[in-house]
């Protein structure tokens, strides 16, 4: 992954699981600041982009990200349910820290407060103490998000992140996600099933078949921030 | 035809094992007024030197409870090396479940025998054949109680530029943390059991004092051994279950 001011720029990319092709030279961009829905059927390869994109799946192509590794947002959250909303933050850290401090619970000082600062910012101001499992399933989702933000990614990568919320919490969550883009800056890509909530919250619609990138989808009553 | 084939089958193992093991019922029935005879001379039990048997069945606790967590101590990397989401070395995991498998295959019993002859006689060896064989146990409960975990919140941490080692520090151990800690209680509970019966090869505990009592045929005093025995065991079967039902 090579560095660049100009947020997601994703070139060919290709991935085969299990020797049968999944994505077919896909090419896209995500400026900073922006919030692009990825829309297709099940089974069209959003997962996988999401997932090849975040340097979970071995791929061909080159992918530049913003000076950062791209944070993603899982679809079930994946959160640890024993682990409170604050821990399961801090494990956006792991990645600049040691074995022992996070394996003994003593978490960096300045890492537990950017923790608390991550969940203030999604809107979970005072639950930092609460067990993940004990949280309702928007807040387990903002849990996650505020978990990306703390791995200081300026590239956020969420898949369906709001598969499995009701309609007002997944509203919620996507003014959040387009706050952070137009507000923080950030450079969202987002798969989406859902073409209206894609209509209403995505700067850019962008629809994947079959592993494959297809023309642009024209926007059309786009909410403005 | 393919379910007369399975009678078949299960008639010539049965066959084999007869013919090995020899079942002889007139034995048994000959056998049967002696035992009778022992039984009725095992009323009253014998409860002289009560201190010196509970000393034995404290030894006994001591056995199983140190055996057990030193058994604890070497599970734990062996079962984060024989699971395989968080396994460090991959090309380590077969020979780590070889291992455990081989540790669980051999009793704590034959272990304690072994350790007798190295270590000297009593509790000591004892202890040191409970853990190996316990390590072993644990180790398989506590690596498919790793391998069953959700993957997901491993699968974040990894993501998040986290080690494996990190991920199963921070998020599988806690994760898996009431089955992790009920497999133990378990194991601890089948220890004390089988700790009653070391001293039979002089590793200590209340066998000793058992292996003494029948080799003089002193039934009475078999009889309070075994009620201790018996008490032990419900004891901490009971404790065993109450603290695994609050981590349930």
């Amino acid at each position: 992954m090579l560095e660049t001011r100009r947020g997601l720029v994703i070139q060919g990319l290709g991935l085969s699981l299990g020797g049968q092709p999944v994505l077919h030279a896909i090419s896209l961009d995500v400026a900073p600041g922006e919030v692009v829905a990825l829309e297709g059927p099940s089974g069209a390869g959003k997962t996988s982009l999401l997932r090849a994109a975040a340097g979970l799946l071995p791929c061909t192509g080159t992918i530049l990200a913003d000076g950062s590794r791209p944070a993603l947002v899982f679809q079930q959250h994946a959160l640890a349910g024993r682990l409170s909303a604050r821990e399961n933050v801090l494990v956006g850290a792991l990645g600049r820290l040691g074995f022992w401090r996070p394996a003994l619970g003593l978490w960096p000082a300045a890492d537990i407060a950017a923790a608390e600062g991550c969940l203030a910012r999604v809107g979970l101001d005072g639950l930092g103490s609460r067990r993940a499992a004990h949280l309702s399933g928007g807040q387990r989702q903002r849990v996650a998000i505020a978990r990306a933000l703390l791995q200081r990614a300026r590239i956020l990568l969420a898949d369906e992140p709001v598969a499995s919320l009701d309609p007002e919490n997944a509203d919620a969550i996507l003014t959040l996600l387009r706050r952070l883009a137009h507000e923080e800056g950030l450079a969202i890509l987002v798969s989406l099933h859902q073409p209206d909530l894609a209509r209403r919250f995505a700067d850019r619609r962008l629809r994947i078949e079959a592993g494959r990138l297809q023309p642009a989808i024209a926007l059309s009553g786009t909410l403005r921030a | 035809m393919r379910r007369a084939a399975w009678l078949l089958l299960l008639a010539a193992l049965y066959a084999a094992c007869i013919a090995v093991v020899q079942p002889d019922l007139p034995r048994l029935w000959a056998g049967l007024p002696r035992l009778a005879h022992w039984l009725a001379g095992a009323f009253p039990p014998d409860f002289s030197g009560l201190p010196d048997l509970l000393r034995r069945a404290a030894e006994t606790v001591a056995i199983a409870t140190l055996g057990t967590s030193l058994a604890a101590l070497l599970a734990l990397p062996l079962a984060l090396m024989a699971a395989r989401p968080v396994a460090p070395i991959p090309a380590l995991y077969h020979p780590a479940r070889a291992l455990l498998d081989a540790l669980r295959g051999i009793d704590g019993f034959v272990f304690a025998l072994i350790f007798v002859a190295a270590v000297g006689l009593g509790p000591f060896a004892g202890m040191l054949g409970v853990a190996l064989h316990s390590a072993g146990s644990i180790a398989k409960l506590w690596s498919e109680a790793l391998e069953t975990a959700d993957p997901a919140p491993v699968e974040a941490a990894l993501s998040a530029g986290g080690t494996r080692a990190q991920a199963a520090a921070v998020i599988l151990l806690p994760e898996t943390l009431p089955q992790t800690l009920s497999a133990l209680l378990y194991v601890w509970e089948f220890n004390i059991r089988a700790s009653t019966v070391l001293g039979l090869v002089g590793a200590g505990g209340l066998g000793q004092e058992l292996k003494n009592a029948v080799d003089l045929l002193d039934f009475a005093r078999v009889l309070a051994i075994l009620l201790i025995v018996i008490a032990l065991v419900l004891t901490a079967d009971r404790l065993s279950a109450a603290l695994r039902r609050r981590l349930a």
